[in-house]
Order: structure tokens, then sequence, then C-alpha cells
């Protein structure tokens, strides 16, 4: 008797081949982060290990950890910020309340990340919206400078990603059981404690999914940091680029990609064990 | 009745073959926007000339030389338009052939820089010099030195081009009485000038926003795109400083293993032709490299334009190919380790 094999193999027949064009990329990547840089020319030289003693360098050091921080920082601002549209999003009693805020939210995604960015170049300028704004009210005199730092960028890379924290986040509060903030108004709980006790610890797992792949998007951002920070404000991404593209170090772009690869992974590692913890404590407590 | 039908076959073969020849075209790589349109005034001539049509290929300078690389042997493209340094790269890689000169005539008229060492020739020539907005510097404001630049006055004024930095690098050598080759012992000059570095721009597009809203009202530009800020009608000055500008060339190669290698060559040899020549500086805004090219006279007064053997002894500041193309990283490595952030 001949064993059938299951039905779903041929459905991994696309993600196999997608995984196997990729390892050999990073295959690729690995290999050339182990050859000579040669000068004024495309081609590499032979084995060493020089790259990688170049990467212990305090500028790279600062690149990551500003990779790090600018990504933390977009991630908890997008949660902060699309949970109360997220939130209406799923209770707003209207349809036509639903529909404005769904066209509002998610829109922005339908529009390239170039676009978007040039649009925060308009705004967030010496002689941008901002700024002209703050000095017709007289907050200010003179213009604050918002492009080429960290605040810009963060801003537009908050804008950038809370389409999809929204989505994550709609998902995690429609799934919300009503009967449990019933219950607990029921017993007395005041709607601001229903929301903070009830709500939002039942929304949890959408918090945290939404954080991660936040942080993990913002990880690789690219076009966003290169206009809205000038070449001030560098990530990871940028600094590969700039060896790679730049200055025809292929090699040392190399190891720097998988310095971006291993820093996403272990820190995406990292909140995972995190979250884990986070969540059976709040399921014992 | 079979003579009929043979006769019938020969002209069907031999109108098959003109259109296959007809259709048959030369692809060039070259950039996009307005580039592309100064490229079109070569290709209109050659297709007059020829009657092979020409198709264009867009990008970036090294987007396009990273996609020749991985082309090799079987390139996209039969001639390819880029910065002359960048041509020097895909020279070492074997990217280019070594061109034919009793196939490009025109290249016997050519100002000295305007040969580029056998595999590609100079068409146009433009200069990276400081510029600035004279509605946004004080009265009187003027760079008649590079020195300028590291005034405190211009203290968070200054735009550079975070792609290349070789102008600034090769600026503070000469500055210095070094030759570009010696900048490493120039890096204290250079690192003093970071505080009045504003922004890095990353394209011509960016540059021009840069200067156009006003954040970096002072630049190191590329003169062309400087002109067509001021057609705008920005209030730009080009300076061109006592120790010269920084000279940047636009060049024609032939990539290996082109099957048009005729017509390749003389795709190169009607840009640098005196009439196309002037066609493309005055629409440009650049130096022609053809010395017989006749340019108006409203375009030969302007700065970092060059006429002359002199203006080019002078005012200009030339490095050749290959060492600009084996520093090029080195500085930028620099760079980006020292000035950026």
């Amino acid at each position: 008797m001949t064993r059938q094999r299951p039905f779903f193999v041929q459905f991994l027949v696309p993600a196999v081949l997608v995984a196997v064009i990729f390892a050999a990329a990073m295959f690729n990547v690995l290999k050339y982060s182990f050859l000579e840089f040669v000068p004024g020319s495309l081609n590499v030289g032979g084995f060493t290990l020089e790259n990688f003693t170049r990467i212990n360098r305090p500028i790279y050091y600062w690149v990551l950890l500003d990779t790090f921080i600018l990504s933390f920082a977009t991630a908890f601002f997008a949660l902060l910020l699309s949970y109360p549209i997220s939130f209406a999003l799923v209770r707003a009693e209207r349809n036509w309340v639903r529909s404005v805020l769904v066209v509002l939210a998610i829109t922005p995604l339908f529009t390239g990340e170039i676009v978007r960015t040039y649009s925060w170049m308009l705004v967030l300028g010496s002689d941008g919206v901002v700024n002209t704004a703050l000095k017709s009210l007289g907050v200010i005199d003179r213009s604050v400078p918002i492009m080429y730092t960290r605040v810009g960028v963060v801003i537009a890379l908050v804008q950038f990603a809370m389409p999809v924290m929204i989505i994550l986040l709609a998902t995690a509060i429609s799934q919300i059981n009503r009967d449990c903030e019933k219950a607990a108004a029921n017993l007395g709980a005041t709607p601001n404690t229903v929301f903070w006790w009830v709500t939002i610890p039942l929304t949890l797992p959408g918090i945290l999914s939404g954080f991660v792949v936040v942080f993990a998007w913002t990880m690789s951002a690219f076009s966003t940091p290169q206009l809205i920070g000038g070449g001030k404000v560098l990530m990871i991404s940028n600094v590969v680029y700039l060896q790679g593209f730049s200055s025809f170090n292929l090699p040392f772009a190399a190891v720097l990609s998988l310095v971006a690869l291993f820093a996403a992974l272990g820190s995406l590692a990292l909140m995972k064990l995190l979250t884990a913890r986070l969540e059976q404590n709040m399921a014992t407590s | 009745m079979k003579n009929f039908w043979i006769g019938i076959g020969a002209v069907a073969l031999a109108s098959l073959a003109t259109q296959s020849i007809a259709q048959e075209k030369l692809v060039v790589s070259t950039w996009g926007g307005n580039w592309k349109d100064g490229t079109a005034i070569i290709a209109k001539e050659f297709t007059k000339r020829t009657g092979m049509e020409v198709e264009f290929i867009t990008g970036g300078t090294l987007d396009r030389l990273a996609k020749a690389k991985v082309a090799k042997g079987n390139p996209e493209s039969d001639v390819t338009y880029t910065t002359s340094h960048v041509g020097a790269l895909y020279q070492s890689d074997g990217l280019f052939e070594k061109l034919d000169m009793s196939k490009i005539p025109n290249a016997a008229d050519l100002y000295p820089a305007g040969d580029r060492g056998g595999y590609e020739m100079g068409v146009y020539s433009y200069v990276y010099s400081p510029a600035f907005r004279t509605d946004l510097m004080p009265a009187g404001f003027k760079i008649d030195s590079w020195k300028v630049l590291w005034d405190d006055a211009m203290k968070s004024n200054l735009g550079l081009p975070d792609f290349d930095p070789s102008h600034i690098v090769i600026a503070a050598s000469v500055m210095e009485g070094k030759s570009p080759a010696d900048w490493e012992s120039t890096t204290d000059k250079l690192t003093a000038l970071k505080p009045n570095i504003k922004a890095f721009y990353q394209s011509d597009a960016t540059s021009q926003d840069l200067i156009r809203t006003g954040e970096t009202p002072v630049q190191v530009l590329l003169s062309i795109n400087g002109y067509h800020l001021i057609e705008q009608g920005l209030p730009i000055e080009i300076a061109i400083p006592k120790e010269g500008a920084v000279v940047g060339i636009g060049a024609l190669g032939i990539n290996t293993g082109t099957k048009k290698l005729d017509a390749a060559h003389e795709f190169i040899n009607v840009a640098l032709d005196p009439i196309v020549q002037q066609e493309i500086c005055e629409f440009h805004k650049c130096s022609p490299m053809n010395r017989k090219a006749k340019i108006s006279e409203e375009l030969a007064k302007l700065p970092g334009i060059f006429t002359t053997d002199e203006q080019w002894k002078t005012q200009a500041i030339v490095l050749d190919d290959a060492t600009y193309a084996k520093l090029l990283p080195q500085w930028k490595t620099w760079f980006t380790e020292n000035m950026m952030q």
C-alpha cells in the first residue's frame, strides 16, 4: 500500500521556493562579508576578516543604538496614537463614522513611502506648515529645526506605521468579549476603570503584536530617515546603502547587513520573551 | 505562375528584412528627467544620420552601474552615459569596450579633459562649486574662496552631497596646498567644517529642494542644477572660488558585449559633433568638450562654463578618473564615519 502525500504539501512549494532564494541571497551576503574590498574596482579580493574588525568603531555602535531608539520610539508613539483610533473604529455605532475612520486611517497605506516622506518634508521644513503655524500664532519667533532631527524622523515614521498598527489593534479590539466589560460595569466599575483594567488587558496580545511588527518594520526603515534625516540621522539601512552604493564597499556593506539582521532577530527574540512573560503574568493575575 | 510566386516571396522576404533593420534599436543607458532630455538631443541627430532608433534605459548613476555588473557579458544597453569617474569603475570591471578612435573623428577636436583614457569620451563638463541664495544671505555676501565655507557665519547653513564628498575633500586639499591624494593630512580641516553642515542631499532633486526651501541657503552645488533653479526665478549665485571649481564630466562608453559596436561608436561621434555639443550645452548650461562648438555669449559668460584652455587651466580642478575612482570609496567611508550624524 502506498502512502499518499498530504494534500497541503503542494501549498508549501511557493514558500519553500521563496525560502531557498532568500537563503541563497543571504549566503551570498555572508560570502561577501569575508572578501576583501578593492578600492577603485567593483571586483572583490580574497578572504579577510578585516570587514568584521572595522565594525568595532563608535560610529557603528551609535548607528545601531539610534536604530533601536528610533524603532522603539516609533512603535511606542504609533501605539499611543493608533489605539484611540482603532477603538473608535470598532466601537463607533454609526456606519458612516466607521467608514470615515477607515478611509482616514487606512488610505495612507496606499500612497508610497516616498510620496508620504516628501509630504512630511513640506510639513516639517523651516517654512513648512508646522513652523509657519507656530510663528503666526506667536508661539515662536523663528523656525524650530524639525527636519534633519530625530524628532522629525520619528514623526514621519510614526505616521508611516500607524495604518498597520491600527489594523492590528482593531482586529484585537473586535475580538473582545463585550460581556466581560458589561460584567465589570455591573459590578460598579467606572467606564475609565473598565477601559484600563478590562479592555486594555484583553487587547494586550494585539498591542504586543502591533508593537513588535512596527518595531521590526522600522528597524529596516530607509527612505524616511534618508530624506527626513538628511544624513544627520542615520539608521543602519542608510549606512548599508552609503557603504555599498556610494563607497562601492560591498563587503563592508554585507557585514553591516548581517549586523542589522542579527540585531533585528535578537531584539525580536528578546521582545518575544518579554511579551510571553507579560502575557503569562496577565493571565495569572 | 511559378515565377509570380517566387517574386511575391522575394518581395515579402525583402520587406521583412527591411522591417527588422528598421526595428533594430540602439539602447542607451542614461539618467532620468532632464538628463534624458539632454541625451535625446544626441539620439535625435543619431537617428537622423543612421535611421536607427534609440531606446533609453534610465536610472541613477550607481544603480545603473550595479545593474551593468549583474548583466556583465550580456548588457542591457549598448551605450552608457555616466559620470567619468564612475566610468572608470565600468572600465576596471571590464564593462566598457576599448574605443576605436578611428570611428570617432570628432574626438580630435576635444579639450584634453574630453579624453578619458580610451574607454569613455567626455561629452560635457559641469562644476561642483559653492552657491548661495542671495536673498537669504547678508547683503554683499560673496564666496571668493572655498575658505568662506568654514566661516562661523556659515554655521548650520551648508548643504553637501551625501553620495560624493569628493568636491569638499578636493577643495580642502587644494586650499591647504596639498594634492587630493594627500587628503588624509587635511582631515582636521574637514572635521572643522562639521558645525556648518545642516544637511546632506541624496540626489539632484533633494539638492534643489533644500536650496529652494531655504533649508540650506549655501550648498556645494552642481552648476547645472543651479542654472536650472535660476531659470525658475530663484535668486542663486554660483561662485567660482579662486582655488577653482571641481569639475565633473558626463561621459559616454560602449558596453562590453554589445552587438551594435559600429552604431555605438557613431552615437559617441554624434555626441561630440560641434553642433550637437552646442545644443546639449545650451540645454543643460554646461561646457562643451569640443573646441569647435560655438555656444551663445550669454552661456559662455556664466561661471563654471569653460570655453578656453586658459579657463580650464585657471578655474577648473580636474582629477584623473582612476585616482578619483580609487580615492572616492576612502573619502566616502571617512566622511560617513566622521562627518555625518
